[in-house]
């Protein structure tokens, strides 16, 4: 029977105090497991005493040593309501907000967590301006925000990558762009996502058929419409990204499309 | 309440802080916890006369525990009111006696009621309880029922008021209706009439679904179905002047209708009003009443929106179909002179909708591009309500969600801009199966570990970070399956991504496996290891979702090659012990499914399937003379056959039989043709029937080099594929032993109907439950000429299905087989299968 196992089955008078001391030990010597079981095994014991900061503190550190981040940001997030005038308290607030980002999952799942952490280390940005994990959090912020991006910015390409005949569907895909666009103004995936509009809008408007009826409006004029679009998304692309890497394919499309455009202002 | 009115005059309010409270009365609570439950509290500054005490003596009797509250003030001492509650315990149940119902019932009628031992009598617990016996047993037909509750108070020294309870109750008998009988009405018949009563019927022996009770609730709403019919037929202001009950002499009951008709009414014009996108043509073809018809303001209700049908051919539908979502539709009777309805149905189209932002939460496992292909409502795109219903069932049928939980919600409607937001909630259900089985089996000791991985991401095999604890999320199929005794070992490996290269719904899908079988003797117990037939097989296809006729088709190809080697291992099965045979084979398939929602428990559409196998016709091109082997195959047969060969003789000709048997068969050449239907069809909620229709049939392109001994069909039993040594077929026939209607090769051709009802006990995603009756006939035959689609065995039958997601599908069924299986004189009669792992 080790030493561990002893004070873990003991009890009664000086027990509590005997688990404090060997969970902090253990603590501090990286056995995370083993401090967060006899630390857990007193904290009822020791609700509302003044040791009880310092046992919190342990406790919810070894939550998010062992990677259970779930419990972590709950007890950080309780111990920073406790304690709102602890030393420590700037750095549980951190470490709550982490521990949500730490819960986010890749992009292309859910991103129920993402949003939540988000919110969480905005929360700790706005609590603490001055804080010196701020270049961190806003170093994770940046990160979840991208992962955001990145999300949608996949649904969206996805509309135009699949084969004709199954789920491609232009109109999607530039519709989805521009909600990108509207929704993540400053994304560093401004360019590509300005470029597939463009690139969606092209293929669209080019491979179209002259008119189209529709119940709503009759007789449309659709190719035309269609290419007079992608002659602005071109014209904005253009204007932008002067010097973007998809230069030269949209020097391309551009022509082509005034060669289009002249077609029908000679018609008419 | 008494607070001694009398001596405080109600104008005389006057506050004064509690001094005391006394507590008395017959009662075992402590006095604290009745101060307590009071709310007042020593100290407590209270107006006297005032609500404190009013709210004091509601919160006591709130706690249902006392009766006879009062509050008294007992005394004014230095300015401090001394206050005295005043209360008695209201009496416990001690015992109850419950006469009239059979013993098996009181049970039920304890649990109802709530009137364990300990509970507390009030006047409201014995009214209650007497109206709800009252009316449940009305309920059941038991029209007469009375119901007496006496109590009867305990005196002895235990200080607790306790009482004990005769509950009697006289069902009486039970009533039927002997007659229902209308007056008043001459254009719609009695029986009519009654027919359109769904629950209220009169006696009628053959009638066995219904029975002719009478229940007050369905007979109100049958009154008004009653009025419908009425209207259906154009007299929309027929009314129910009186009706009555009459009690006859014989224990039953007459029901009187009597009922004014008013004047038939017929439709005059009908005018459409805000329609833009559809004509008036357009619309009026869909409505489908023309001036002139009989009055039918149901039928009209009905091509206006039907709501019974979510995919109806009726205006609403029209609109909300094509991106109307903010389309609304009113019908408004203009006028009705001379008994002529002129009707306007007014429109308002409001703007068509276009899907703003499409987006799915709650997929914490799948990816989004494997979800997001599945999708048919896509941002930009015309609002349709059809396209949502599809999406929803497509999502279902992925088998990565839980089908009864998807849900689609609008957010954000915007009629102004006409645009909407579409969010599909979606919850991962567990895809992954293990099988770890142990079992005794075959002689010997088998064990099996098996599993399959319904959501597999298999470019993620390298992350680290993937594994919680699998790699999931790209819709891939991996399963893997050991298994092992001591006389066979398998192995096979099998994967398939639904979309090959991400661009298309083209599944591929690739098997391996390998099997090694000893000999056994079954007398010794032992595996001859120097003995043994091993089976090597791979096998590639790719299935196509076609988009022509309809995109519920698939096309499917796949090539396999299969090689078989025997190494000195002499069966009754093969004729040459040492030798090898291969099996290089194509086989097209093409297949529908429109089987909706929940994949598990499908209450709709159907599925079908054909599908042919074929190897290369090597005998028409490697110059071999099957014809003159087939003769000398005989000959040597004959050898065999007769008395008056020698050993020798007899061994020669065994010999040469397994030369050509090896011959023969080096190469397998032959075509299979399957075919498979099923149906679903939903005959009442959840109630479902799926007939089965299954065909198969297995040729030579040379009769003279023979119809293969391999890839044969097996009838009979639970349909399990066991280790398949040689490519063989097992076909479900349940109430007969496993492959026990086929001779022992097994059949060259089958046929099997089936016809099954289900019904769902719960639909949970933890666990499907459901129950089955079933009714089937099949048979295999040896050849065409034997061929009878009618010489059928036939088997009936009842069983269980439970579908949990980590351990896939557990049945049992208990099959009653009507016919001898082959080698049997009698009917087989009962027969039980357990059905493991067989996915529908």
């Amino acid at each position: 029977c080790s030493e561990y196992q002893k004070v873990l089955k003991a009890s009664g008078e000086g027990a509590t105090a005997q688990k404090f001391k060997m969970g902090d030990s253990l603590y501090n010597a990286g056995k995370w497991a083993k401090a967060n079981r006899i630390l857990g095994q007193i904290v009822p014991e020791y609700r509302g005493k003044p040791q009880a900061q310092k046992l919190m503190y342990l406790y919810a550190q070894t939550f998010y040593k062992m990677k259970d981040y779930y419990i972590s940001s709950y007890r950080f997030e309780q111990f920073a309501t406790s304690y709102p005038k602890s030393e420590k308290l700037e750095e549980a607030s951190f470490l709550s907000a982490k521990s949500y980002y730490m819960l986010s999952p890749v992009y292309s799942k859910d991103q129920k967590e993402t949003k939540e952490a988000i919110e969480k280390i905005q929360g700790f940005i706005n609590q603490f301006p001055e804080s010196e994990y701020l270049p961190e959090a806003n170093k994770l912020v940046q990160e979840l925000d991208f992962k955001l991006e990145k999300k949608a910015f996949s649904i969206a390409k996805q509309y135009s990558d699949i084969a004709p005949g199954f789920t491609r569907d232009y109109t999607a895909a530039i519709k989805s762009f521009d909600n990108f666009l509207y929704d993540f103004p400053g994304s560093s995936l401004r360019e590509d996502a300005l470029f597939q509009r463009l690139d969606a809008a092209y293929k669209q408007a080019v491979n179209s058929i002259e008119y189209k009826r529709s119940r709503a409006e009759g007789i449309v004029h659709i190719r035309k419409e269609r290419i007079e679009a992608t002659k602005e998304y071109s014209s904005s692309f253009l204007k932008t990204f002067a010097n973007s890497k998809y230069i030269e394919q949209v020097n391309e499309m551009n022509r082509v499309l005034e060669e289009e455009l002249k077609k029908y202002s000679t018609k008419s | 309440f008494n607070l001694q009115a009398q001596d405080l005059p109600y104008n005389s309010n006057k506050k004064y802080p509690i001094g005391k409270i006394k507590v008395q009365g017959n009662t075992s609570f402590a006095e604290l916890t009745i101060i307590n439950f009071s709310g007042l509290r020593k100290g407590q500054e209270i107006n006297i006369p005032g609500e404190e005490i009013g709210s004091a003596i509601k919160k006591l009797w709130g706690t249902k525990l006392f009766n006879n509250i009062e509050i008294y003030l007992a005394k004014i001492q230095n300015d401090s009111a001394y206050l005295e509650i005043r209360l008695a315990d209201l009496p416990q149940l001690n015992d109850l006696k419950v006469n009239g119902v059979k013993k098996s019932k009181i049970e039920g009628v304890i649990k109802d009621n709530k009137l364990k031992k300990g509970t507390k009598v009030t006047e409201n617990l014995i009214t209650t309880t007497k109206n709800f016996l009252t009316r449940k047993y009305k309920k059941d037909g038991f029209l007469n029922t009375k119901v007496h509750i006496n109590t009867i108070d305990i005196k002895d020294s235990i200080k607790t008021s306790r009482v004990n309870m005769v509950l009697n109750i006289d069902k009486g008998t039970k009533v039927k209706i002997s007659d229902i009988t209308f007056t008043g009405n001459n254009a719609v018949s009695d029986k009519k009439l009654r027919k359109a009563m769904k629950s209220t019927k009169k006696i009628n022996r053959l009638r066995v679904l219904k029975r002719s009770k009478f229940i007050d609730s369905a007979y109100q709403a049958d009154l008004s179905s009653v009025i419908d019919k009425f209207k259906e037929n154009g007299y929309r202001d027929a009314r129910i002047i009186s009706d009555s009950l009459i009690y006859n002499d014989d224990k039953t009951i007459s029901l009187q209708i009597n009922v004014n008709e008013g004047d038939p009414y017929t439709f005059g014009d009908i005018k459409f009003i805000g329609n833009t996108v559809y004509t008036d043509r357009e619309l009026s073809n869909i409505l489908r009443i023309r001036k002139g018809d009989t009055y039918n303001g149901v039928l009209l209700q009905k091509r206006i929106a039907d709501n019974s049908k979510p995919d109806g051919n009726d205006l609403t539908n029209l609109y909300q179909n094509n991106g109307y979502l903010f389309s609304s539709i009113r019908q408004v009777e203009v006028s009705a002179d001379d008994n002529v309805i002129d009707m306007e149905i007014r429109i308002t189209e409001g703007k068509p909708a276009y899907f703003n932002n499409v987006s799915v939460v709650g997929n914490d496992k799948t990816n989004d591009h494997v979800v997001y292909r599945t999708l048919r409502t896509r941002p930009g795109g015309l609002y349709s309500k059809a396209l949502v219903v599809r999406t929803v069932r497509e999502l279902g049928q992925l088998g990565f969600f839980d089908a009864q939980e998807i849900s689609p919600d609008f957010k954000n409607p915007n009629p102004v801009e006409g645009t909407i937001d579409m969010e599909y909630s979606v919850k991962e259900t567990g895809s992954s199966q293990i099988e770890l089985q142990g079992g005794y089996g075959g002689g010997g000791f088998i064990g099996t570990l098996g599993l399959s991985f319904n959501n597999f991401s298999i470019k993620d095999i390298f992350k680290k970070e993937a594994y919680k604890p699998i790699p999931m999320g790209d819709g891939q199929r991996l399963a893997l399956r050991l298994q092992a005794s001591r006389f066979y070992q398998t192995y096979s490996f099998q994967f398939s991504e639904p979309w090959l290269g991400g661009k298309k719904p083209v599944q591929f899908s690739t098997s391996i496996s390998h099997t090694k079988q000893f000999l056994y003797d079954y007398i010794n117990r032992r595996a001859d290891k120097s003995r043994s037939f091993n089976i090597t097989g791979i096998t590639f296809g790719l299935a196509k979702r076609l988009t022509v006729p309809d995109d519920f088709f698939t096309l499917s190809n796949a090539i396999s090659y299969q090689r078989y080697d025997l190494n000195n291992y002499n069966t009754g099965l093969f004729t040459f012990g040492d030798g090898f045979s291969n099996n290089l084979s194509y086989t097209v398939g093409l297949s529908r499914d429109n089987t909706s929602v929940d994949p598990i428990f499908p209450t709709g559409g159907s599925k079908f399937s054909a599908t042919a196998e074929l190897s290369f016709p090597y005998s028409a091109v490697n110059g071999v003379d099957y014809t003159a082997l087939k003769e000398e195959r005989n000959e040597n047969q004959s050898i065999l056959g007769s008395v008056s060969s020698t050993d020798l003789e007899r061994t020669n000709a065994q010999n040469r039989i397994s030369e050509i048997d090896q011959e023969r068969y080096n190469w397998l050449e032959f075509y299979k043709v399957n075919f498979k239907g099923e149906w679903y069809t939903e005959i009442t909620k959840n109630l479902v029937l799926r007939p089965l229709i299954e065909f198969g049939f297995l040729g030579a392109y040379n009769n003279d080099r023979g119809v293969i001994p391999f890839e044969r069909f097996f009838v009979g039993g639970d349909g399990l594929g066991t280790y398949s040594l040689d490519g063989r077929e097992a076909i479900q026939l349940r109430g007969y032993p496993n492959q026990s209607l086929s001779t022992q090769d097994g059949g060259t051709i089958y046929n099997k109907y089936s016809l099954e009802l289900r019904y769902p006990i719960t639909l949970k995603a933890s666990a499907k439950i459901y129950g089955a009756a079933f009714v089937e006939a099949g048979n295999s035959y040896n050849s065409f000429k034997d061929f009878n689609p009618f010489n059928v065995k036939r088997s009936a039958g009842l069983g269980v299905r439970i579908f949990m997601p980590a351990f896939g599908l557990l049945g049992i069924d208990f099959g009653h087989g009507f016919d001898n299986a082959l080698g049997e004189t009698g009917k087989h009669g009962w027969e039980t299968h357990f059905i493991i792992g067989q996915q529908f």
